[in-house]
């Protein structure tokens, strides 16, 4: 879950209102999300990934507001239809990085704070819901520093001075010798296929999506800001151009469009800020809740989750919040309305049943064959199904085999999912051995193996009895009793299996088939494992 | 009761009283340890009493050994003087002759003039009534001399003369055996003719009629016998579907290694979600893929995703094989081909639907000892007409209720739920809300139901943080898997 900062000095001048700890605290945990950590100076939060909005200390505190009925403002359009910018897009981006949108933000008044808050937002929203900039990258610069109008397209290499940089860079060096461009330059394939760029007409803004230009730079001077936004959708560029738009509204801003023309295709504005609206029967959202709400109550749930609604007939019309991009259907506005109207007030009702219930059949013969097991005096044993070759294999004196293999391990303790029960079972006995003997143990559980190319699952059972007398006939004396209980009726054979003394091992057989096998286990794996005492040991198909 | 002990009651029982350790000793032919060890019980049960002294003991050397035999040297010396009425210096030769002629001489009993020695008046009297140090030593040498009331100075003198050793030690006196003692004893006695034990000769012939059996001090320190039991998770796990089948549940299952399609985007999770990133999910390399088997809801998916997430979908990493982060995608499965038959023989359904199942799942974890990379997981739904938050809500209180724990919702999200929730079970034992898991209103995107009243209840919740709640011995879920017998011995049935 993304996790954000907010300064807290910041943070209550956006707010305007005063709000305590506590009282934030139980708010955010309302809404559906967490503080993590109150500290001197900032707060920290869990915001879920569907609501990037709040990523931002403006946008939390809009929500915030709103939610504690605080806050009135839903209404986020731009009059101004006429653009004050214009982007042509070229013919080749399209092949990398096809999409982008903009916006200005006139008369920003911004100090550190503001400042340090629209960086630190753009680059959380860009790390998650930007995918790591793989599906959206934002840049903001000094709109008096360029020089209209701005192109984007796929360039040739090209030099620059990159933010914070003294000297200029030729695109392939910035790849190559800046933090940014090692770890994003993945994404435009490192420039095989050219450089998407942003240029106005002294050259290059911004190398896209890695790194802007010094020359364009933002600080608390800055006036009038331009932002863009390019991506691989352009439905959610310009979605998130119109959540900036809505921060920048926020701070006070004149916001104003850009033009963007598309190459051969004529031309659109971005932000739209258009007004979107989902309609459903007044009574559709408490039916689904399980409460019930009259339209007074429908409408100021819907204000507090920052919605307009108005009743069109006996239907209710919400207006969508702009900034908003997680918003799909009337069940996303369902579940806001729940959260408004509170999931501690939400009374529990039963569903009654029809059907009798049932366990698995699987089940029900698992716990048979366990009871019997501990009717026999063998311990119940649980491990995991991951497991690597030393243990599986080498451990137990065999060579490896096919078997089922993680691609992506983080430890070199897990590579594959085991084979068998008794290395984990042997594993068990050396954690053991300091405890009284005897030692049975079992473990009833799956194992994964590959059948030609498909992963096989099937249930096995495992039994070790570690002790100084442990011998084969204790162990066939247990054979003998399960596959009389179980009228199994397993013929037995001699077994040469590596992971036992050669001559002291059965094979049970179910006509010619090998279902399992038992027998002394080869002191050589006993000390493989660390183990001090014989062990006899049994594994078996279910 | 220890024969010793028994032996040494009856002696003092018998005996008229003033018995010493070597008298017990000599009653009962037991050694003096043995004694002594017997009384220690004896008086620690109340049944005898005894003071314990410490007295100085004298024991003769063998020179004062020899002395008391054949005289002191200088009585010696002095009855031969007395005989002869004088006797010349020169003629008293030998070692005898001068140790008596120097003590005598030193004690003023003779007196020598002009060579001759004679005995004084103090020598002729003392010749008369014996030598003190005379009688200590024949009496120490017939054990009827003691220590107490000595004359300190004839003491010391002897000390000097190496003729006796004094050590301390510690004696037992006084020793008498108490009321309770004397009942004890006698059914000591009594139980000299007690059974030791029952076996077929005795139980077939009749023996022990009108016998007693010997009784066994309970209080003795036994180890415990194991019992062989039930891995703790697997009660938990029992216990859990015993909830869900009474709540009218049927179990369903599914495979652990699945295909990303059953994993995340039947579930609506976006290809390139962050929760489908190898960070986090184990991905395998055999099979790296498998077969889809979900042709029939492929282009309904691929529709829901392109259309709501904006990206194109991927049918090849929909057939990568994982290892399942949730058992929702058993809970997927059923969903998807149960609707559609739903649909097609509404008749032959009685709605609700409640299913459920338990198992494995995997995370891609860094190991430590609060993290293990596989765990067990449970998921339910119920497929009803016009379910509600409020009923979600209900089910999963009941499930939670069985096990005692108490469950609060908050509002969370999910990919594929809305309205969504998380859960949280209050810990008695930590006094704090601990989450359990997620749940939700299934989407309408994953569901496809024509049917509009139709809804789809579901949620998913691990099942080790039960077992956290309830054993308050538990420190972390690793001591779950592969632990040893000895951890398994300590588990307190839960």
């Amino acid at each position: 879950m993304p996790v954000t900062t907010f300064d807290r000095d910041y943070l209550n001048r956006v707010l305007g209102i005063k709000v305590d700890d506590k009282t934030l605290e139980l708010q955010v945990s309302k809404m559906g999300f967490e503080v993590e950590k109150f500290e001197k100076e900032s707060i920290q939060l869990n915001i879920t990934p569907n609501r990037p909005d709040l990523l931002d200390a403006v946008g939390f505190a809009r929500s915030l507001k709103n939610f504690m009925h605080k806050g009135n403002k839903f209404n986020y359009n731009i009059e101004d239809m006429k653009p004050v910018l214009r982007i042509n897009v070229g013919s080749k981006i399209r092949a990398v990085r096809p999409y982008v949108a903009g916006l200005v933000a006139l008369g920003a008044e911004l100090d550190n704070e503001a400042v340090a808050n629209l960086m630190n937002f753009s680059e959380k929203f860009c790390d998650t819901y930007g995918r790591r900039r793989n599906k959206i990258a934002i840049g903001m610069h000094n709109l008096n520093a360029i020089t209209p109008p701005l192109y984007y397209d796929l360039y040739p290499n090209d030099s620059f001075t990159p933010l914070n940089q003294q000297k200029e860079y030729p695109f392939e060096k910035v790849l190559k010798e800046l933090d940014q461009g090692v770890e994003y330059g993945h994404i435009i394939d490192n420039g095989s296929q050219g450089y998407p760029a942003l240029m106005d007409m002294k050259g290059t803004i911004a190398l896209i999506p890695i790194i802007n230009s010094e020359r364009t730079k933002i600080d608390k001077e800055t006036k009038d800001i331009f932002v863009d936004v390019t991506g691989t959708s352009e439905y959610t560029v310009g979605r998130t151009a119109e959540m900036f738009a809505a921060t920048f509204m926020d701070l006070g801003c004149d916001v104003k469009r850009v033009e963007i023309a598309y190459f051969k295709r004529k031309p659109i504005l971005t932000p739209m800020m258009e007004k979107k609206f989902i309609k459903m029967p007044l009574q559709k959202a408490g039916s689904q809740l399980g409460v019930a709400l009259g339209f007074n109550n429908v409408i100021s749930l819907a204000n507090k989750m920052g919605y307009e609604a108005a009743l069109l007939g006996s239907n209710i019309r919400f207006t969508l919040p702009t900034y908003r991009i997680d918003i799909m259907n009337e069940q996303d506005v369902i579940e806001d309305l729940g959260i408004a109207y509170g999931y501690d007030y939400i009374q529990p009702t039963e569903v009654y049943s029809v059907e009798q219930g049932r366990q698995a059949d699987t089940t029900l013969a698992a716990d048979k064959i366990s009871q019997m097991m501990i009717g026999l005096n063998f311990s119940e044993a649980m491990n995991s199904y991951l497991t690597n070759e030393k243990i599986n294999f080498t451990g137990m004196r065999l060579k490896p085999t096919i078997r089922v293999q993680i691609k992506n391990p983080k430890t070199t303790s897990i590579t594959m999912m085991r084979t068998w029960l008794l290395p984990s079972l042997m594993n068990n006995l050396a954690a053991s051995v300091h405890d009284k003997m005897p030692q049975n143990l079992f473990e009833l559980d799956n194992v994964f193996y590959m059948h030609g190319s498909k992963p096989i699952e099937v249930a096995h059972i495992g039994l070790v009895s570690a002790d100084s007398r442990a011998n084969f006939n204790e162990m066939k004396a247990v054979f003998e009793e399960m596959d009389a209980l179980l009228g199994l009726g397993y013929k037995l054979a001699p077994y040469d299996h590596k992971s036992f003394i050669d001559g002291r091992c059965a094979q049970m057989l179910d006509g010619k088939k090998v279902v399992g096998f038992f027998g002394e286990i080869h002191p050589e794996v006993l000390s493989n494992f660390g183990i001090e005492e014989p062990v006899v040991a049994l594994e078996m198909t279910l | 009761m220890h024969k010793y002990e028994t032996a040494v009651l009856e002696a003092l029982r018998k005996g008229s009283g003033g018995l010493d350790i070597d008298a017990l000793s000599e009653a009962t032919k037991v050694g003096r340890d043995g004694i002594m060890w017997a009384l220690e019980n004896l008086k620690t049960n109340g049944f005898v009493e005894f003071k314990v002294e410490t007295n100085k003991r004298m024991e003769l050397t063998d020179e004062g050994r020899g002395y008391a035999e054949n005289g002191l040297p200088e009585e010696n010396l002095m009855r031969a003087v007395d005989k002869a009425g004088s006797v010349p210096v020169q003629s008293l030769k030998g070692e005898g002759n001068q140790i008596g002629l120097s003590w005598a001489k030193r004690k003023g009993f003779i007196e020598i003039k002009d060579g001759k020695v004679m005995l004084t008046a103090d020598g002729k009297s003392a010749l008369q009534k014996g030598i003190p140090e005379s009688g200590v030593l024949s009496g120490l040498a017939t054990g009827s001399e003691k220590s107490q009331g000595m004359n300190e100075n004839l003491m010391r003198e002897l000390l000097a003369r190496k003729l006796i050793t004094v050590s301390m030690r510690k004696g037992i006196v006084d020793i008498s055996i108490t009321d309770a003692g004397i009942k004890a004893s006698s059914s000591a006695r009594a139980g000299a003719d007690q059974l030791e034990s029952l076996d077929k000769q005795i139980i077939k012939t009749g023996k022990w009629k009108g016998r007693a059996f010997k009784p066994y001090d309970v209080s003795v320190p036994i180890g415990r016998k194991a019992a062989a039991k039930r891995h703790p998770l697997r009660q938990i796990m029992s216990q859990m579907r015993l909830a869900y089948t009474s709540m009218g549940f049927r179990e369903i299952s599914g495979p652990a290694i699945e295909s990303s399609f059953w994993v995340f985007d039947s579930l609506f999770m976006p290809q390139g979600h962050p929760a489908r990133e190898m960070q986090d999910t184990f991905y395998l390399s055999n099979p790296e893929t498998l077969q889809l088997d979900a042709a029939p809801y492929l282009s309904s998916v691929k529709k829901a995703q392109e259309t709501w997430w904006h990206q194109n979908w991927s049918l090849a990493e929909a057939k990568k094989a994982v290892l399942r982060t949730h058992t929702t995608s058993v809970s997927a499965r059923y969903v998807y081909t149960a609707i559609s038959d739903i649909v097609q023989h509404t008749s032959a359904y009685s709605l609700p639907i409640k299913r459920f199942s338990l198992g494995r799942v995997f995370r891609n974890e860094n190991l430590d000892y609060r993290h293990l990379a596989d765990l067990n997981m449970t998921d339910g739904i119920i497929i009803g007409k016009d379910l509600t938050l409020s009923n979600l809500f209900g089910v999963i209180t009941k499930l939670y209720g069985s096990f005692g724990i108490k469950v609060k919702f908050k509002p969370s999200y999910f990919p594929f739920v809305e309205p969504g929730c998380e859960f949280y079970a209050y810990s008695e034992n930590t006094k704090e809300w601990i989450e359990m898991g997620g749940a939700g209103l299934l989407r309408e995107e994953i569901t496809g139901i024509p049917r509009k009243d139709i809804r789809v209840l579901a949620w998913g919740a691990g099942l080790e943080r039960i077992l956290l709640i309830k054993d308050r011995s538990l420190k972390s879920v690793t001591e779950l898997y592969g632990s040893g017998i000895g951890w398994l011995r300590d588990r307190k049935l839960s």
